[in-house]
């Protein structure tokens, strides 16, 4: 949990060496400037700009959300930075054709969480070493043993309360919600060229910010995002009204994973639980 | 070529061929037992000795292995040669008095006497020595089993120091080959002499590995069993492609998958009979005069394993008497099928007529529920076979059948006089339900067409598109769809015929209008909807710029095979994709109208 | 159907309003044949036909409440009966999960429900509506929602 030196120089002669080497086109990964408190994205395209790389504990954001942008994809071969939950969000990408594997390098960098103190998605993280990348810069670190109660605690106080309490809880928390869209700009799987919300002919959500609009906006958020969410909690981190988005989200991955056997993201030839079906599949609550 | 006369008659042959190849041109029948086609001759038994009159040294020869030679002249019955014959027989009828075989080629030479003391009894011995066996197994099967083993009266055709052999390859060639059927390859072969069952005739006897299937199957030519032929098995044999006169057979074929694009593709998978094993009190399975109608069918068939006579499996003789159980597993409600079976009641009735033919003074008793005869002059026919005493019609179901003595008791109930009867009988024919083909189910899958509990697939509507199927482009016909008869698969089959040309005959396809369309700009190429597609609609389209290069890729929907049931519009998520007719504005529309 | 002006709602008792979304092939056909049997059931329910269970988008059941259902109902084909032989498969997941992201936020899931009746189930469809129109009866009016309606609570 301090600045990895090692691994910077490692990431800085791997990006050196593909951008010389292997036609890419461009590299996004974080920079720093300074001291301050967050990383930025970084696209370096020639190979005496790798020094604006670096990785460290301060690297928040999910680059893959760079991945569905036509101006980057244009421009040729990505080589892009993952943390083991930004590769999830890879994942869902290549199995929803956005990309396609031959198009992107992918830098791994093992991760033993961002910021301090730790947020819960971190402390619940089970790919700390990202699999499957084409180069990993920096050593393994410890992989522990995560139990499905750990994974899904924001869900859980929520279920803990009666429905009258959570409607309590939640009609307060999405009064808030000031349709800035910050959580599906920042969330890589929200990549629709014409989102649900821009949709007006018909109309299917509201747009103004009134409480009714704003349920069926998140509601449609997260439920587009079932069995597609990876839990890199960017959503509630840009949320500027601190709206708890990940227990949300949460509660319908644990509902994937009880009901399907299903996580999001663990590799690109996944099938999807809503595109999927068994004649098996359970009629419980079904008149 | 050379030419030859025989028995006066001119006759022109290769150079290479024997006497017995020019006479069979010549139409002259030989008589042979040593020979067969596709093993190398030996003239070891002398039967088909000729006499040259001349063109070579004059003599008796062995027509089988002789030579053909230019100007030679041939007689096939001359006294000299049917002397020779006679004696040979004899000989032979002393040794095999027990050969079917000497002894039917005997009495049509005249043989009466015999000169020379019959060796019967352990002393007997069907086989003649003739060789066939031991040259097809060295020289054709290419496994050198057997041999003949020991000189003088002790030779014998058997294994290296008459042991188990470690080289047989349990292919039977040897007992095929056998013109007395003396050899039995179970005796020195360790391991089990697998027949293999003739599918066709439901396995009651067997087939080689080159077979056409049926008589009437179409094409009607043989195939190769890879799995069971010798050829493939050790690389030995190869006897088929040694004697084809077409040279048609060819070991290199393979199997091919053949792709092919069509517009409409009709489903007539037929039926099986159900094995009525499940029902152990009827015995199917354990007493060998029990056998399902099928068996039946092909029993009293002429091309069938026993040639058309109908005889008892236990001990080969003609059943005096036979009874038909109906409905065996059908209209069932539990424990067997619950639909009727339709063709059962008509072609038992066939099937007493059958066996009357066959037994002239045997006795026919049927067991049925109702009789079933709905078609034209169906009812006439079953009334006549009831009448002219072809069968005794008992309404009742069976109970049991059961041993006693050699003969079969079957206890059922007759409800008309309201007594249980027992009828003895030599043979009892399970009459058992037509089920669908199996594999069925997974081809439906395929062809995304529904099927019933049964394996019966689903028409579109009961009445008014009985063969259509609900994917566009999929009929049905025959007994795939429901039990029915000929007549009846004949005109479906015709009807799907016909719908299946109605699709493909016109320019233009016309259909309902209640299908997806994709909005192409705002369509992401994510291809969920690709997914949950029941009709393999939806593919990918590249939309491109002039020069060429692809800008994006976005689903297509195939305005033929959509059904429009909009899973696909539900699932995506940039509202790309409308069903006409069933528009989102069109439904919020419906949904604004509650308030009102 | 007479419009109600917004006075006598008032004043008249509250009537129930149910939205049904039904699969053409089966459950709409299955209220075809109750009212060919005349089997009678109350009239709180307002049907919209879709091709098959299939294609409803869980979005209709937020749509619904907020043009004032009290209750939201989705009918399709029973499972392996489906007319396009999946669509029901793929309703039955995405309505149920649904239905938890609902009651995850405190959306009564007894506002929403989801059957099977096909096309035979003339009796099955009548005595469903009665048994959940006296539900909603007893469970009033949608508030939740009608509440964010009228803008009470300065919500």
């Amino acid at each position: 949990m301090s600045t990895n030196s090692t691994v910077t120089e490692s990431l800085q002669r791997a990006a050196s060496e593909l951008l010389s080497d292997v036609n890419i086109a461009v590299i996004i990964g974080y920079g720093r400037n300074g001291e301050s408190p967050f990383s930025h994205p970084e696209f370096v395209r020639k190979p005496e700009d790798v020094e604006r790389l670096v990785f460290d504990d301060r690297c928040f954001g999910n680059l893959a959300v760079y991945l569905s942008k036509d101006a980057i994809r244009r421009m040729g071969k990505i080589g892009i930075v993952v943390k083991g939950c930004d590769l999830r969000a890879v994942n869902v990408l290549l199995r929803e054709h956005v990309v396609k594997r031959e198009d992107i390098v992918l830098i791994g960098v093992p991760c033993t969480g961002q910021g301090d103190p730790l947020p819960h998605k971190c402390s619940v993280c089970e790919q700390r070493n990202p699999q499957g990348c084409d180069i990993v810069v920096g050593d393994p670190v410890e992989q522990p043993q995560i139990n499905a109660e750990q994974k899904y605690s924001d869900a859980a106080d929520i279920d803990a309360k009666s429905i009258e309490e959570r409607w309590e809880f939640w009609s307060g928390q999405l009064s808030k919600c000031i349709r800035c869209y910050a959580c599906r700009n920042v969330c890589p799987l929200c990549y629709c060229k014409r989102c649900i919300i821009d949709k007006t002919i018909p109309q299917w959500i509201e747009t103004s910010a009134h409480l009714r609009g704003n349920v069926a906006w998140n509601v449609a958020r997260a439920f587009h995002l079932t069995g597609r969410c990876v839990g890199c909690g960017e959503c509630e981190r840009a949320c500027p009204m601190d709206i708890p988005l990940s227990a949300i989200n949460q509660k319908m991955a644990q509902l994937m994973e009880e009901w399907f056997d299903f996580q999001s993201g663990l590799s690109s030839d996944e099938k999807a639980p809503f595109t999927t079906f068994s004649m098996d599949d359970s009629d419980t609550g079904i008149l | 070529m050379l030419k030859l006369t025989i028995d006066g008659q001119q006759v022109e042959v290769e150079q290479g061929k024997t006497i017995l190849d020019a006479a069979k041109l010549a139409g002259k029948e030989i008589p042979t037992l040593c020979h067969h086609p596709a093993v190398p001759p030996a003239g070891a038994c002398r039967i088909c000795v000729v006499e040259i009159v001349a063109g070579d040294r004059p003599g008796l020869v062995p027509a089988c292995a002789y030579p053909a030679k230019d100007e030679m002249e041939i007689q096939t019955r001359s006294e000299r040669v049917l002397e020779s014959r006679r004696m040979t027989l004899q000989l032979l009828l002393a040794r095999s008095p027990g050969s079917d075989v000497i002894r039917q080629m005997a009495k049509e030479h005249g043989i009466k006497e015999l000169p020379f003391p019959e060796q019967t009894g352990e002393n007997g011995d069907d086989c003649i020595m003739c060789g066939l066996c031991v040259r097809l197994c060295q020289q054709i099967i290419g496994a050198s089993a057997i041999c003949f083993d020991g000189r003088g009266p002790d030779r014998k055709v058997s294994t290296p120091y008459k042991s188990q052999s470690d080289v047989c390859l349990g292919c039977g060639a040897c007992a095929f080959v056998c013109p007395t059927g003396a050899i039995d390859p179970a005796d020195y072969c360790p391991n089990p002499i697998e027949k293999i069952p003739n599918e066709f005739n439901c396995g009651l006897d067997s087939r080689t590995p080159i077979h056409i299937p049926f008589p009437q199957a179409v094409p009607n030519k043989p195939f190769i069993d890879r799995e069971n032929c010798i050829r493939f098995r050790t690389g030995g044999c190869g006897a088929c492609e040694t004697i084809c006169p077409a040279g048609a057979i060819d070991y290199d074929m393979t199997d091919e998958f053949v792709e092919e694009e069509v517009g409409a593709i009709i489903v007539a998978t037929g039926y099986e009979i159900m094995d009525p094993s499940i029902y152990e009190e009827y015995g199917y399975g354990r007493y060998p005069d029990v056998v399902t109608s099928l068996e039946f069918e092909r029993m009293v068939s002429a091309s069938g394993p026993t040639n058309g006579e109908l005889t008892r499996p236990s001990n080969g003789k003609p059943p005096m008497s036979i009874a038909f159980l109906q409905c065996i597993g059908s209209r069932r409600e539990t424990g067997g099928k619950p639909y009727c079976s339709k063709i059962c009641c008509m072609y038992t009735a066939k099937h007493t007529i059958l066996y009357k033919h066959k037994v002239h003074d045997g006795q026919a008793f049927v067991f049925f529920m109702d009789i079933r005869a709905g078609g034209k002059n169906y009812d006439q026919f079953v009334r006549r076979v009831v009448k002219e005493k072809q069968a005794t019609y008992l309404r009742g179901r069976v109970s049991k059948v059961f041993p006693r003595g050699d003969k079969l008791v079957v206890r059922g109930a007759d409800t008309l006089s309201g007594t249980q009867v027992e009828i003895a009988a030599e043979m009892v024919v399970l009459v058992a339900a037509m089920v669908p083909s199996s594999g069925v189910r997974e081809l439906s899958q395929k062809l995304r067409v529904g099927y019933d509990e049964h394996g019966f697939l689903l028409e579109a509507h009961p009445k008014l598109r009985p063969v259509d199927t609900n994917t566009a482009g999929v009929f049905l016909a025959g007994a795939c769809h429901s039990p029915k008869d000929i007549p009846e698969s004949v005109a479906q089959a015709g009807a799907a015929a016909s719908k299946a040309l109605g699709l493909v005959c016109h320019t233009r396809l016309s259909r309902e209008p209640t299908i997806g369309v994709v909005d192409e700009s705002s369509c992401n190429g994510c291809f969920e909807c690709e997914g949950v597609c029941a009709y393999g609609a939806i593919g990918p389209r590249e939309i491109k710029d002039k020069k060429g290069n692809v800008l994006a890729t976005v689903a297509f929907i195939n305005e033929g095979l959509c059904q429009g049931c909009g899973a696909c519009a539900a699932t995506c998520r940039s509202k790309s994709i409308e069903v006409q007719g069933y528009r989102d504005d069109q439904l919020f529309a419906a949904i604004n109208a509650i308030h009102r | 159907m007479t419009q109600q002006t917004s006075d006598s709602s008032e004043q008249s008792e509250w009537q129930p309003r149910i939205v049904a979304f039904l699969c053409n092939w089966c459950s709409y056909a299955g209220a075809d044949l109750a009212g060919m049997s005349r089997f009678a059931y109350p009239a709180a329910i307002k049907i919209v036909r879709v091709p098959c269970s299939g294609r409803v988008d869980p979005m209709f059941v937020i749509k619904s409440f907020e043009q004032g259902a009290d209750l939201v109902l989705v009918s399709g084909c029973h499972p392996g009966d489906c007319h396009y032989t999946s669509g029901n498969y793929h309703a039955r997941r995405k309505l149920l999960a649904f239905r938890e992201l609902l009651t995850f936020l405190g959306i009564d899931p007894r506002r929403f429900k989801i059957s099977w009746v096909s096309a035979a189930e003339g009796a099955k469809w009548s005595s469903l509506v009665k048994e959940l129109t006296a539900e909603v009866k007893e469970l009033g009016p949608f508030e939740t929602y009608s509440k964010i309606l009228t803008g009470e609570n300065g919500r």
